[in-house]
């Protein structure tokens, strides 16, 4: 079992020294270092495939690492994204403004950040786990400043001193979890194996476990963006290069949702889901509000992404909380978010790197500048609205469904409600954009070459899933379900 | 050694652990927090190395070596080159006054007893009567994270939050699998390394380490 294992988590460590030692301007280094990002991908869908054939992959003493269908969705989701930067991360825009050692240290840094989110969604050992989420906000704290400036220096220290500080409150509810198994059942090595904790969840204390759970809620929490601890995302989000805000938004947030979720399983093993599902429900909603309201005054496009990014994880936090149906849409909704805003991150950089401005009211006619973009740029932000024949669609329907479904009328109807106030706003914004006349100085035509392919191949995959949810991906999301969905 | 003693150890460890972190408090100098720093580190490694003499367990001596090593020695000179360097640059008037911040830390290490009462009551282990302590300096570091204007005074109270939480595990679980433990340590020491080039690129930057000129992205 251990090829799939070392072909997904040994690319990206070649990649990242790699990076350090070749010449980051030379075509064969650029080529060596998109193909090392693709190479975890074909292991992801490997193990996924697996999965889908009733197998459990592990590897490693005491089973350190796992693969279950969660796991596999979330390396799917990681290694794909990651092989996006590869492709398209600095060193490969034709417009860029980089300088070769900008180049490296993004590379080599970049690389290692998809190490660890893949060691935290693959480890057995929830320790582990923890270890590996703590070194992603270290690892892609580094090239947030990748260039220097005010701005970028303030976002930089309040994402690792927030990130740290919340990483360190769910090591808290980490070590509070391991004392309750050890308290009962003795100090073992395998104690932290989340198959372990899961087997002997019955046994655990309500109270020591639900105080352990609200510690690894507000710690994993503040690094998936929920609020009230979200205040250092739009920062980080809209200052980092677009290559690493992709990665940010579309996959970091969703590997801290899959630390909740992991645990949640466990608790609710041990006291039932009223407990976890009261809390995710206040944090969701916290969340989709704040985030609704700050999208109506927002003047800059990743800023405003980057809380369309907390509006949908606190979606994603309700849906977990709406029974086995909610769970299921919050995942698709996962997989929804992934595609839809690593592309747009991708597109706001072509956007940003064209018109040299990251004000919204600086960029207009984007439509006539840029084609592509412009359209691409439209239909990603009417896929984030949640509107036919796009994913979200299918996956925010399923969640409202899960909620009248499960008696919570009310909270739909908030829910609804929030949902209608980023729709307008997000609109407004978007118009602006596309139409007008263009600044003066600004150059006409698409340009680029081929970087905008694989970005349309992101929005056909969305289309895809706002059509029919292909029966791979089906199975994978009804296991999921039988795993964390009670 | 008998339990009893143990446990009494287990509290006086705790207490100077915790008593270095409300050092934060009502000091001012980098100098001083940094003093308190290293003192605290070494009474964890004190603390740990005798749970691990009572459990007679050759990991805990390991990971109370890697402590002194680490925390006790190798952060603080660190943090004294970055001392200084910025040394002449005084925390200015904190966001809460020196009194109201010593009650507050009182109120926190009160709550943090209320917090870990269903823990004390289940386990069984001598060293439990140690763990409200260490709750306490977790929430007091919180408290100088959020209340301290200066990115070292910050970087300061991280570390304590560490200690705390390795306090919390040394005494409720006899420590963590050692593993979990090497990785931690590993975290930590690049977490560090990373905010105190941070604080440089501040410094640089902003020509001071005070964190409320941080203010340019709002909205």
């Amino acid at each position: 079992m251990s090829v799939p294992f070392l072909t997904l988590l040994l690319p990206p460590l070649l990649a990242a020294a790699g990076a350090l030692v070749l010449p980051p301007r030379r075509r064969a280094a650029g080529a060596l270092h998109a193909a090392l990002g693709l190479v975890p991908l074909l292991a992801a869908l490997r193990l996924a495939a697996l999965v889908l054939d009733g197998w459990t992959p592990t590897w490693g003493p005491t089973d350190l690492f796992r693969v279950d269908a969660l796991s596999a969705l979330l390396a799917g989701c990681v290694t794909f994204v990651a092989a996006l930067v590869a492709l398209l991360g600095p060193g490969f825009g034709r417009e860029e403004h980089y300088t070769p050692s900008q180049v490296r240290r993004f590379r080599v840094f970049a690389s290692l950040f998809a190490f660890t989110m893949l060691v935290a969604v693959t480890a057995n050992n929830v320790g582990v786990m923890w270890i590996a989420i703590e070194a992603t906000t270290i690892a892609s704290a580094v090239i947030v400043p990748l260039t220097v400036s005010k701005a970028s220096v303030e976002a930089s220290w309040k994402y690792i001193l927030i990130g740290s500080v919340g990483i360190a409150l769910a090591f808290v509810g980490t070590v509070l979890g391991y004392f309750d198994f050890v308290t009962l059942v003795g100090r073992r090595e395998y104690a932290l194996n989340w198959t372990v904790l899961m087997a002997n969840a019955r046994v655990l204390h309500p109270p020591v476990i639900e105080l352990a759970f609200v510690f690894i809620l507000i710690g994993y929490g503040t690094k998936a963006g929920l609020a009230p601890m979200h205040t250092w995302l739009p920062d980080a989000h809209s200052e980092a290069p677009s290559a690493l805000s992709a990665m940010m938004s579309g996959v970091l947030l969703a590997v801290a949702l899959y630390a909740i979720v992991r645990w949640r399983a466990v608790v609710n093993a041990a006291v039932g889901p009223v407990f976890s599902d009261r809390l995710l429900i206040g944090l969701g909603l916290l969340s989709l509000g704040i985030a609704a309201l700050s999208l109506v005054i927002q003047r800059q496009y990743k800023r405003l992404l980057a809380y369309s990014s907390i509006e949908h994880t606190g979606l994603m936090c309700l849906g977990l909380a709406l029974g086995p149906l909610g769970v299921f849409a919050a995942m698709l909704h996962l997989v929804n978010h992934m595609l839809a805003k690593s592309m747009m991150f991708f597109l706001s950089g072509r956007i940003l790197d064209r018109y040299g401005s990251p004000e919204i009211s600086r960029v207009s006619g984007l439509l006539r500048v840029m084609p592509w973009t412009g359209g691409l740029f439209a239909a990603g932000m009417i896929a984030l609205l949640g509107l036919p024949p796009f994913g979200m669609f299918l996956s925010k329907f399923t969640l409202v469904r899960a909620g009248f479904a499960g008696g919570q009328g009310w909270l739909m109807a908030a829910v609804l409600a929030l949902l209608a106030v980023a729709f307008v706003s997000l609109l407004a914004h978007l118009n602006r954009m596309l139409y007008g006349a263009a600044p003066t100085g600004v150059r006409q035509g698409e340009g680029g070459g081929w970087g905008v392919v694989p970005l349309v191949a992101c929005a056909a995959a969305l289309v895809v899933l706002g059509l029919a949810v292909p029966a791979p991906v089906m199975e994978l999301l009804e296991r999921i379900v039988e795993i964390a969905g009670r | 050694m008998s339990p009893h003693l143990v446990s009494q150890l287990s509290v006086g460890g705790a207490t100077l652990v915790l008593l270095a972190g409300l050092m934060m408090l009502w000091r001012r100098g980098v100098e001083a927090h940094i003093k308190a720093f290293t003192a605290q580190s070494v009474a964890l490694a004190a603390t740990t190395a005798m749970v691990g003499w009572f459990a007679g367990d050759w990991q805990l001596w390991a990971v109370a070596a890697l402590l002194l090593l680490i925390k006790g020695i190798g952060i603080p000179i660190l943090l004294q080159r970055m001392a200084r360097r910025f040394g002449t640059e005084r925390e200015l008037e904190p966001y809460v006054n020196t009194a109201t911040s010593l009650l507050v830390g009182g109120l926190l290490v009160l709550l943090a007893y209320v917090v870990t009462k269903p823990l004390v009551s289940v386990s069984q282990l001598p060293t439990r009567t140690g763990m409200p302590l260490a709750m306490g300096l977790v929430f007091v570091s919180l408290f100088v994270i959020i209340s301290r204007k200066k990115a070292l005074t910050q970087v300061l109270g991280f570390l304590m939050l560490e200690n705390g939480i390795a306090l919390l595990a040394v005494l409720g679980a006899h420590g963590i699998p050692i593993i979990v433990e090497i990785g931690v340590f590993l975290d930590v020491l690049l977490g560090f390394i990373v905010m105190q080039v941070f604080v440089y690129q501040i410094h640089e930057t902003f020509e001071s380490i005070d964190v409320e000129q941080l203010n340019r992205l709002r909205e």
